[in-house]
């Protein structure tokens, strides 16, 4: 049935055989300049998102007996000429190589994104008994030292549309590191927010940054920060543990908590959080490594197949797939180091494993895809990095 | 090693995924390099505290059903995947709000229903909407045939059953609209439609948005299960399963040429794989401008693409509430909001950084399982024209300004529908265009492609698929091409890609 169409002319019908010329013209009258490729939005996009950033130690700073802060500025020689701005909360991770084996890292950036508008950041890193990394950078680690890191990632950091305003960090041994970028941030005026820092630790000579957020807290009335020492009684401190009654006090109407620190830390906060009976939302914790039973220390083999051959390297009951890799320089593919993130997402051929999934995306999971990095073998095990 | 294959396809996005599955399943070794370290490209998900979230499906549309199967359920039959997907079909309906006028239209999928509600809305309008569904259906059925022929008009085969759709090709949404004597108001309800392609009744061409509409409206939508990165694993995993190889975290620097001749492409990391045939998920932009040593790039390319302009760039935010859709009162699938409805004021708006429009769907109305009980995932997508919001970003303000739009649109859908969601949102995302930019390396956050606008709207696009087949061997698939952006779209463009470069080589063994 052929329809009436007012003021569409009969010959219409006729003009589609004229569209493939008439586009030709148009692309005959076009220019033939270069193509433009140089798009801002990309050009942003890879400044805040590189995929690598080349970095060098200019700095080194005694925290106290256990902790140093390592000063990071562009290694503007091997191509990196500016840092990637951040959220405060976001983590870098740092590609360590040491002995035969390569190992990445994921530390907190410690200091305000202001610095990284100066092309600095600032880790802290804390003396963990057996940690290579760690171990490595407090006693080796010179000024000078070049290193490969990440661009930030992470999800700790404050959200307008969904915390509340009045926020409550709370804060074991090393977990500070967040929250002095936050009040750092807060008084360069990039966060708008009204933040109680709980910080625990065991005596006063664990405590780090201690004269800067002291510094802080008396230039801004919108920082606060309430020591807690568990095994020392000084005055200016509290002594025992964070408990609801030091809470409450700080606590609005509305409130969001911010908690990092060791497992033993979130599950205690946990406890004190749960008289709280707060919804979610009001809870945010730094990626960290849930519990897990672990069995018995048995050595199984690990079969990683990469792109181009294939390793067989053992790997204990006790550590992590991704340790044994990096242990044994095998290179692959990681940033969170706590099941989070999925950037070192492989595909596991063979095997029982045990492993955090609640990171895993539901048709991953069908797919037998795991992040080693939070996962322990329970026999011998082969899995396929990305490739 | 073995190094050399028959095809390169770079980019596991949808149209590449399934342009690679369909010549694995044509017996040829087949490689596909991918940037990322999963499939996909946009069609994925990812995980905030206790939800999956879509990135970026809204509607999955031309499935349909097994008794009234669309194209992509034809094209999933055919790759063998179809018993190993589950959908959920939305029972929804459209719904636009105005934010200008205060009204919102609610209408039923099923072209009756439809057109029923419409008169009740716009009395009056029923003659003038029983011809657009004719106009709609007929243009449906004349482009199904086009895509079969591959382009090809057979004058008297289309003046006798399409002769409206022959009338009508050259025409916008607008021009043809008027002249169905349609009362402004219906067609600016229609029209509203628009914000699922980008471009404004003004400008988009008649016979691609009605044959969309009427898909949209008579086939319905499907949702998924698991997310399209479901879809995307799937295929991913039978191209591997046939013998296909896939490289992830391989991002393709050039694109190798001896004597005039694809030979194959360089990585970033150094590696050089062999192929004759390359089928491209990238951009003609990225390739034609990036990819290909200048020298090799024909001047028609160039002009080709120097004549196209860049489509809506994406903005998108992912709410993970703390309470169940029903006691939001959140009761729709989808709901668009604009601020006008007339499609060409609300396009002039979002060039604008204030624009709040946007599509919000809820995920747990097609899917009731898809977060915990007494939660909802909702998401909202909405559009920029233009490059206003790059232009906009500078390092200091970023952040900054993500929350400010997203708080735009959060609030414009809570204006408009009446329905609080922000004191429950649990968790939240937002993607600016320099996220889409930073995924799918597309030119400046694009999520549509090139613009659907004069000589560049789908008839003129097909009409030209053989003449603008610049570089011997080079194919394309992907939201760029032939048949515009969606996922329907680019899972089709991968079919049509995967049958050029089969033509291509057969031309050779001749």
């Amino acid at each position: 049935m052929e329809l009436e169409l007012k003021g569409i002319r009969k010959k219409d019908k006729e003009a589609i055989r004229f569209l493939n010329k008439e586009r030709k013209k148009i692309i005959s009258d076009s220019s033939s300049q270069p193509i433009e490729t140089d798009f801002v939005g990309n050009a942003l996009s890879n400044s805040f998102h590189p995929f690598l950033q080349q970095v060098k130690v200019a700095d080194i700073i005694v925290e106290n007996y256990n902790t140093k802060t390592f000063v990071l500025v562009p290694n503007k020689e091997a191509g990196t000429k500016r840092l990637a701005y951040f959220r405060p909360g976001q983590y870098i991770s740092i590609e360590v190589p040491i002995g035969k084996g390569i190992y990445k890292r994921p530390y907190t950036i410690s200091c305000s994104p202001k610095m990284a508008l100066d092309n600095t950041y600032t880790i802290t890193i804390k003396r963990r008994i057996n940690g290579v990394v760690s171990n490595y950078f407090l006693d080796c680690v010179q000024i000078g030292e070049t290193f490969l890191i990440s661009a930030p990632n992470g999800e700790f950091y404050y959200e307008k549309l969904r915390d509340a305003k009045n926020v409550i960090a709370l804060a074991g041994g090393s977990g500070i590191t967040p929250f002095l970028s936050m009040a750092e941030a807060i008084r360069d005026g990039i966060l708008d927010i009204k933040l109680t820092i709980f910080y625990g630790a065991k005596k006063e000579k664990d405590l780090v940054f201690r004269n800067r957020l002291d510094e802080l807290a008396k230039k801004s009335n919108l920082i606060e920060v309430i020591y807690i020492l568990s095994d020392e009684q000084i005055n200016s401190t509290k002594t025992g543990f964070i408990t609801k009654e030091i809470i409450d006090p700080y606590l609005q109407n509305e409130t969001s908590f911010f908690v990092c620190g060791p497992l033993g830390f979130y599950e205690s906060m946990n406890q004190v959080l749960k008289e709280y009976h707060l919804p979610n939302k009001y809870i945010r914790h730094d990626a960290f490594f849930g519990k897990i039973d672990l069995e018995e220390n048995e050595i199984y083999h690990l079969k990683v197949i990469t792109q181009n051959r294939e390793f067989m390297i053992s790997c204990s009951s006790r550590e992590t797939l991704l340790c044994a890799m990096e242990k044994n320089g095998v290179v692959a593919p990681s940033k969170c180091h706590v099941g989070e993130c999925g950037f070192c997402k492989s595909k596991l051929k063979s095997g029982k494993v045990k492993t955090f999934d609640e990171n895993i995306r539901a048709a991953d999971k069908e797919n037998r895809y795991i992040h080693p990095c939070a996962t322990f073998p329970e026999s011998d095990v082969v899995i396929e990095l990305p490739r | 090693m073995n190094t050399k294959y028959d095809v390169i396809v770079i980019g596991a996005g949808n149209g590449g995924l399934v342009a690679a599955l369909e010549l694995v399943k044509s017996g040829k070794k087949v490689l596909v390099l991918e940037s990322a370290n999963s499939p996909g490209g946009f069609a994925t998900s990812f995980i905030r505290g206790r939800f999956e979230f879509e990135a970026s499906l809204q509607n999955l549309c031309e499935f349909g059903t097994k008794e009234n199967p669309g194209k992509l359920y034809k094209l999933f039959e055919k790759l063998g995947i179809l018993d190993k997907l589950e959908f959920a079909p939305v029972q929804s309906t459209f719904h636009v709000y105005s934010l200008k006028e205060q009204v919102d239209y609610k209408l039923p999928f099923g072209v009756d229903a439809f057109i029923h509600k419409m008169n009740e809305y716009v009395p009056g309008c029923l003659n003038s909407m029983n011809k657009f569904f004719l106009l709609a259906e007929e243009s449906y059925n004349a482009l199904l045939y086009l895509e079969e022929n591959k382009g090809y008009v057979d004058q008297n085969y289309f003046k006798k059953n399409f002769v409206n759709f022959l009338k009508v090709s050259i025409h916008t949404v607008d021009k043809v609209m008027a002249s169905l004597k349609m009362p402004k108001k219906a067609q600016e309800i229609i029209t509203s439609f628009w914000v699922h392609i980008g471009s404004p009744g003004s400008r988009l061409s008649f016979v691609h948005f009605a044959s969309l509409f009427y898909s949209y409206i008579s086939k319905g939508i499907q949702i998924p299960y698991n997310r399209s990165y479901q879809i995307s694993l799937l295929l991913a995993d039978e191209i591997e399963k046939l013998g296909g190889e896939i490289k992830y975290l391989s991002t393709v620097k050039e694109i190798l040429f001896k004597e005039n001749t694809i030979v194959g492409v360089l990585l970033n990391n150094g590696k050089i794989y062999e192929a004759k045939h390359i089928i491209s998920n990238v951009s003609p932009t990225n390739v034609y401008g990036k990819l290909i040593p200048k020298p090799m790039v024909p001047k028609d390319a160039v002009k080709l693409t120097n004549s196209r302009v860049l489509g809506a760039r994406g903005f998108a935010i992912y709410l993970g509430l703390n309470q169940s859709a029903k006691d939001l009162g959140l009761e729709e699938y989808s709901y668009t909001i604009l601020e006008n409805l007339d499609s060409n004021k609300e396009y002039q708006n979002r060039s604008l950084m204030k624009n709040c429009g946007s599509v919000v769907t809820v995920l747990n109305n097609a899917i009731s399982t898809c977060s915990c009980k007494g939660t909802t995932i909702v998401q909202f997508t909405g559009l920029f024209m233009g490059d206003v919001f790059s232009k906009n970003v500078n390092e200091k303000n970023y952040f900054d300004l993500k929350d400010r739009v997203a708080e735009n649109m959060i609030n414009a859908f809570e204006k408009a529908t009446g329905i609080i969601i922000k004191p429950y949102i649990e968790e939240i995302e937002i993607a600016s265009p320099l996220t889409f930019a930073r995924y799918s390396a597309h030119p400046d956050g694009v999520i549509f492609g090139y613009k659907a606008t004069g000589m560049d709207n789908l008839l003129p696009r097909m009409l030209s698929q053989d003449d603008e087949n610049y570089i011997l061997n080079l194919r394309f698939c992907g939201g760029f091409e032939v048949n515009l952006a969606g996922f329907h779209s680019t899972y089709l463009s991968g079919d049509l890609s995967a049958k050029q470069t089969l033509k291509d080589m057969k031309g050779e063994e001749i």
